[in-house]
């Protein structure tokens, strides 16, 4: 279940299906749960991923040379979706990967895993249109992107196109570094909602609690994933999920 | 001329990048639909092209070799005489016009064989720009007389040190670069690949080329060639050759990829012929890719640093589906016999990537007659191969130079240790 309109922020985190294993995956995915996070990406792994900084890079060179791929992906979520039925997941790839597997067997496939989302931020709008229709037949929600340089009529046709959530993009650049959360961003944020009643869900340099705290009252999901990527990266994924634990609460308590 | 619906060339092309790249790319389209709808824009970029670059470049007929092969009568478009020695320079020029109009101050590139950073370098110098050029750690190393060149003309060099290390991973570090800097960066693409509109924009101008072809023909053959032969790398070089006889069905148009070691995957980079290669979604555009059946793209290799991408041209893709342009492919060994020929027989240094032209260009003018002229576009110049060359035919005395050479920069830098205004003292010096 995606969150509802004006709910108190959620936070999003992230899976890269392969780093730093395969088997790990799983007890990562275990360990956001246990931290309290409903909503889960779980990221494609990608040869030449375009939107990503250096740490989700990294990431994916590696998920790659351990049995990272499209079909590792349904596998994965196969599995965690039925053992946490609370948790939402949603399916992170370029779009070559689920091009190549073929679009409609790949949605048909993502419904099957108990995924409710796709992002897929090399996929525009005017090209996923054709394959919309089988989305919303199988209970796969598109949520597309919009940056801080969309125009307003294109949030409009992005949003009216999007379900679930819309993913409003920071920061103009790449994932990974920080953002800074002035008038400038309220004044974008106001602009989106003017287009669109969906969630909205922030992402691209949300990476600490005052991060979280600017958000709040103001969006309803924050995507924390890089962050959390570098923190599995040097301490393992136990102590990554005791940060996010932390993290959680953090909002919870304020 | 080639013009697209949408950016869309076929089933290959169109736009698939962020959505922070969309304005941009939107922008850059505005502006070229201008532009080729306007004869003074073309004027000034010719001006440009022969006050700066030294257009028209010869067609320069090779007797000697063609006697040798016994087939056509050969000749070679000299692209290898623009300054900076490659054709890569007539797109930069072209993309540097555009830089003016919109009013950027920063301009960002990537590289393979460094000549697309070499001529971005030097516009980015003569304009005064600020310039960063992406580089594949691995072609940092194969191609260092570039660097070195890139670097003394002002240009950060920013070796991509994951992937494949090479022209690629280039590319994507360019795009991400750019998603960050979109406001007042332009990224000057060096060939004739990734979103809408830069496959035909960079083809619009590297079309030069085959103007010049067409005219130089008509005066010293009589006739339009019987055929006209490229390397392709991105397939810019190949596109701008090709471009004005794409309505001639009599002019054979031939693409010459890089065959590399061997057909196993990662030994070569051939896309366009044979069933190596399909079509996939990556770096902002649909072409044919180097892939597996997971969508992730392959490796590379090439003799040739410039040759030595994943994809092609969305524009030669459809070209080759539509059966108007030929592809086929040149081993490195068949590459470097080419390379010596040339060499031996006319007193001309190609650039490996421009020898897999000759390559393809000599053993298809066997196969003509001795009234035919083919003509070869000889893309670029040899002087940042000699490393390579020196390589890949090793002989002592380049050995006991490379020695007595770092023994000297040793000794240099150990002065300058000592005398810490080394570097004017270097300048005053001349
Ligand atoms: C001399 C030369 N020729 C050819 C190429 C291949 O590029 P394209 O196929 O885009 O012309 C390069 C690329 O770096 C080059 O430097």
């Amino acid at each position: 279940m995606f969150p509802t309109a004006n709910e108190s922020l959620k936070v999003m985190s992230h899976c890269v299906v392969g780093f730093p294993s395969l088997e790990e995956n799983e007890h990562a995915i275990d360990g956001l749960v246990a931290a309290g996070i409903r909503l889960i990406e779980l990221q494609v792994p990608f040869s030449d991923p375009v939107a990503d900084g250096p740490v989700l890079v990294n990431a994916c060179v590696k998920a790659l040379a351990q049995g990272g791929s499209f079909e590792a992906t349904l596998a994965l979520a196969r599995k965690v979706s039925r053992r946490h039925p609370e948790v939402t997941f949603v399916l992170m790839s370029y779009l070559n990967p689920i091009y190549q597997y073929g679009i409609p067997a790949a949605i048909d496939e993502i419904a099957n895993a108990g995924i409710e989302g796709i992002i897929v931020p090399d996929w525009p709008v005017e090209a996923m249109r054709p394959h919309l229709l089988h989305m919303e037949k199988r209970g796969v929600a598109p949520i597309l992107m919009v940056t801080p340089n969309t125009a307003s009529a294109r949030i409009a046709e992005i949003a009216s196109a999007s379900r679930g959530m819309l993913y409003v993009v920071s920061r103009m650049g790449v994932t990974g570094s920080s953002t800074h959360w002035g008038e400038e961003f309220q004044t974008y944020i106001a602009r989106v909602k003017e287009h669109t009643n969906l969630p909205l869900a922030v992402g691209f340099g949300v990476r600490t609690r005052e991060d979280l705290q600017a958000l709040r009252g103001r969006v309803e999901v924050a995507a924390f994933c890089s962050q959390y990527i570098e923190w599995q990266a040097e301490h393992g994924s136990e102590r990554a999920a005791e940060r996010m634990a932390q993290v959680v609460q953090s909002i919870q308590a304020a | 001329m080639i013009s697209s619906e949408q950016g869309l060339f076929g089933e290959f092309g169109g736009r698939y990048v962020p959505e922070i790249l969309r304005p941009a790319l939107c922008q850059l389209e505005d502006m070229y639909q201008q532009l080729r709808s306007d004869e003074t824009f073309w004027q000034e970029y010719l001006q440009l092209t022969q006050e700066f670059s030294g257009r028209p470049t010869p067609l320069t007929a090779l007797p000697r070799l063609s006697e040798l092969l016994g087939g056509a009568k050969i000749w070679l478009k000299r692209e290898d005489l623009n300054h900076s020695g490659a054709h890569k320079i007539n797109n930069v020029l072209g993309q540097a016009l555009l830089v003016k109009r919109m009013g950027k101050q920063r301009i960002i590139a990537e590289t393979g064989a460094g000549q697309h950073g070499l001529a971005t370098a030097i516009i980015a110098a003569r304009m005064g720009l600020q310039a960063t050029i992406y580089m594949g750690s691995e072609d940092v190393e194969r191609q260092y007389s570039n660097v070195f060149w890139m670097r003394q003309l002002g240009a950060e060099v920013v070796p991509v040190n994951h992937g494949s290390c090479t022209l690629k991973d280039a590319l994507d570090e360019a795009l991400r670069d750019w998603a960050a800097s979109v406001d007042d960066t332009h990224y000057v693409l060096g060939t004739a690949c990734g979103p809408a509109p830069f496959p035909e924009l960079v083809t619009y101008f590297q079309r030069v080329i085959s103007q010049e072809i067409r005219a130089q023909a008509k005066h010293q053959i009589g006739a339009l060639p019987n055929a006209v032969v490229a390397c392709v790398g991105g397939g810019s070089n190949a596109l701008g050759a090709f471009c004005d006889f794409l309505d001639e069905p009599s002019v054979r148009l031939l693409g010459v990829e890089a065959g590399g070691r061997s057909q196993q995957p990662g030994q070569h980079s051939i896309r366009l012929h044979g069933d190596l290669a399909s079509p996939g979604i990556a770096q902002g555009y649909k072409t044919l890719f180097l892939q597996n059946r997971n969508g992730q793209l392959g490796e590379t290799h090439s003799i040739a640093a410039g040759l030595d991408y994943v994809g092609v041209s969305p524009v030669l893709a459809d070209l080759v589906a539509r059966g108007r342009v030929d592809a086929t492919s040149a081993t490195d060994a068949e590459v470097t016999h080419a390379f010596q020929l040339l060499m031996r027989y006319e007193g001309i240094i190609p650039a490996l990537e421009s020898s897999h032209a000759l390559a393809g260009g000599f053993a298809l003018a066997k196969e003509m007659q001795p009234q035919e002229h083919v003509v070869i576009n000889l893309s670029g110049r040899g002087d940042k191969d000699i490393f390579n060359i020196a390589q890949a035919l090793p002989q002592q005395e380049w050995l006991d130079f490379l020695e007595r050479e770092v023994a000297r920069t040793e000794q240099r830098l150990k002065e300058s240790a000592q005398c810490p205004n080394g570097e004017e003292q270097y300048v005053s010096n001349g």
